[in-house]
């Protein structure tokens, strides 16, 4: 994938607009949802063409300042509070960014739909307003008293690659590469949703596949991994499976091939994320024990 | 210290002794509602060899439900059919890979999910605790009758074989499963994965993770409503519809889920009435229940019962 000579500029412009509108961050308690051991709260902030996002920001019970877990959004309309484990310990976010619900006024994604929406010009792809959403809640999160700055971990897909390479704050990044890692070479080995809506797009567009793979390029991980400062953990659908974006990172990392299990995959993960960010004992839900 | 052994729990749930009349006064009434059924070709989705048709039928309380409905291009005889449900939060499935191989299949979407929420959308979390004070109102009814109803839906297409419908998902989807041929005998197979909503007022306690906590959060604020929400889930549980599942079933679940534990999977075998019943109990998988390697055993099956 080669990177589009107006790479930087592509994403610095995009910092720039989100640079010139104001968070108004508000942060109210969802008395529902919190328990003894951590506070839950809904946060709102204004992201990219004055859009309001949602993001679930839970805060442990005791005296911070707190580590910090930020979770990026999967593919899908509806995004979890994070898990009981990780609130007890950690300042623990999950964004739901724009298209999904509570985020979803006044732009409502469609699934299937939104992998394609806008795609036919860089500038209108959806994906590029999204990724500003997720640096919103990164900016977000600097600013807080309750956050230790220097132990912010950022758990996810490509989304938060992405935002590991457009902020230097997170000093962790556990990455499992998902939608946009060779995109359309991946598309063209199924027939399974969410990357078969760029065969879809393509049959009924085929005239654009240039245009397309144009696009693509500005969100093709291979091409920010150079800008990843934090230390990384790098989870592959099977190992050896990403050696070109592994190689791709301009730092050392650390690799762990994916067990297809939810169980061990997790434990990889909150053992990790325990070491690296110094935490202590390592929390995980009672039948991970 | 080492957790009991799964296989040796003791679910909590009983049959209250108006179950069955109740489930058979829903199911008249959901009998007595015409589909409505429309067909929308997408041709967007639609692939050489796959047509794609956006459905939409009526379900209980007048709502509108939609789902995905695939058919292979190439068909001369009756078609066997797949039924595939979706979990809590995932998004209803484009089955396009199996009706490749033959099958008509079709993607559930059942009221509050996206294209089935323009009259109820209680959200996620949300859902789980919508009027769970009460088993009649409780939104479970509706839910479980949207799923009933494709099964409805297949019986009235021409193109399928009513005598060769399976039904089948994971974790909501297993849910929906049990539930579907329970309440629609003539289904001609079952594969249910880590099975939701099986043992619940058992789960509550046994995991702090969403969406079971939804109910967790719900009687930390209203704790004088256990009694209710208990009474509400013994008419809803999966354990008490188990007994009316007859046909050929594998049940798979993992043996450290913290979404929906395995603990609750036991009764439920238990009380399946089906001679042809599997559990796949896998060590060291969570809520994936070993899907990564189980899809091709339950693709065996179906093409085994149904082809």
């Amino acid at each position: 994938m080669n990177k589009p000579q107006d790479f930087d500029q592509y994403w610095k412009k995009v910092e720039d607009e989100l640079a010139s509108i104001q968070p108004a961050a508000e942060r109210t308690e969802l008395h529902l949802r919190s328990a003894p051991e951590a506070k839950v709260y809904g946060l709102k902030l204004t992201s990219l063409d004055h859009y309001r996002i949602f993001a679930y920001f839970c805060v442990p019970s005791g005296k911070g300042p707190f580590p910090v877990i930020y979770r990026l959004p999967n593919y899908g309309s509806v995004v979890h509070i994070p898990p009981f484990e990780e609130r007890c310990k950690y300042i623990s976010v999950a964004l739901c960014h724009r298209g999904q619900r509570l985020s979803d006024q006044p732009f409502a994604a469609k699934y299937p739909g939104l992998l394609t929406s806008g795609i036919d010009s860089q500038r209108n792809y959806i994906y590029r307003s999204i990724v500003a959403d997720c640096l919103r809640v990164m900016d977000y999160l600097v600013s807080c008293d309750d956050v230790d700055s220097q132990k912010i971990s950022l758990v996810g897909g490509d989304l938060a690659l992405f935002t590991a390479a457009l902020r230097d704050s997170a000093s962790v990044l556990f990455y499992t590469p998902s939608l946009f890692y060779k995109a359309l070479h991946k598309a063209t080995a199924t027939q399974n949703y969410p990357l078969e809506e760029f065969n879809d797009y393509l049959r009924s567009f085929p005239e654009s596949i240039d245009q397309i793979s144009q696009t693509l390029a500005y969100f093709e991980p291979m091409n920010f991994a150079s800008r990843v400062k934090s230390e990384v953990m790098l989870m592959e659908e099977s190992e050896g499976d990403a050696n070109d974006l592994a190689v791709s990172f301009a730092r050392d990392i650390e690799r762990s091939g994916s067990k297809h299990s939810s169980y061990q995959d997790g434990v990889v993960l909150a053992e990790w994320l325990s070491k690296k960010l110094q935490t202590g004992e390592t929390l995980v839900p009672m039948h991970w024990r | 210290m080492n957790r009991p052994d799964p296989s040796d729990f003791r679910t909590q749930v009983t049959k209250p002794e108006d179950f069955d009349s109740f489930w058979d006064s829903i199911l008249k009434s959901s009998d007595s509602i015409p589909l409505n059924a429309t067909m929308t070709l997408d041709p967007m989705r639609s692939s050489e060899d796959v047509e794609v048709y956006e459905v939409h039928y009526d379900s209980l309380d007048q709502v509108r439900i939609a789902g995905w409905y695939c058919l292979p291009r190439n068909r001369t005889e009756p078609l066997p059919a797949r039924v595939f449900y979706p979990g809590y939060i995932s998004e209803p499935t484009l089955p396009k890979s199996h009706a490749a191989q033959g099958y008509a299949t079709f993607g559930a979407a059942p009221r509050g999910k996206l294209r089935s929420n323009a009259q109820i959308n209680p959200g996620y979390p949300g859902l789980l605790t919508e009027n769970i004070n009460d088993p009649q109102s409780y939104v479970y009814k509706g839910f479980y009758v949207d799923a009933i109803r494709v099964i409805d839906f297949l019986f009235e297409r021409p193109e399928v074989d009513s005598d060769r419908i399976g039904v089948q998902g994971s974790s909501q989807g297993g849910a929906l499963t049990l539930v579907a041929a329970a309440l629609r005998p003539k289904i001609k197979a079952a594969s249910a994965g880590a099975p939701y909503l099986t043992g619940v007022m058992d789960a509550v306690q046994l995991t702090r993770t969403y969406p079971y906590e939804e109910i967790n959060d719900y009687l930390r604020q209203h704790p004088q409503n256990l009694e209710d929400v208990c009474h509400t889930w013994n008419y809803y549980d999966c354990i008490n519809l188990a007994e009316r599942i007859d046909c050929p079933i594998i049940v798979y679940i993992g043996m450290q889920d913290d979404v929906c534990p395995p603990e609750t999977a036991y009764p439920l075998m238990a009380q399946i009435s089906s001679s042809d019943k599997q559990l796949y109990a896998y060590d060291g998988h969570g809520h994936d229940a070993n899907h990564h390697e189980n899809d091709a055993i339950v693709d065996a099956f179906f093409d085994r019962l149904l082809k």
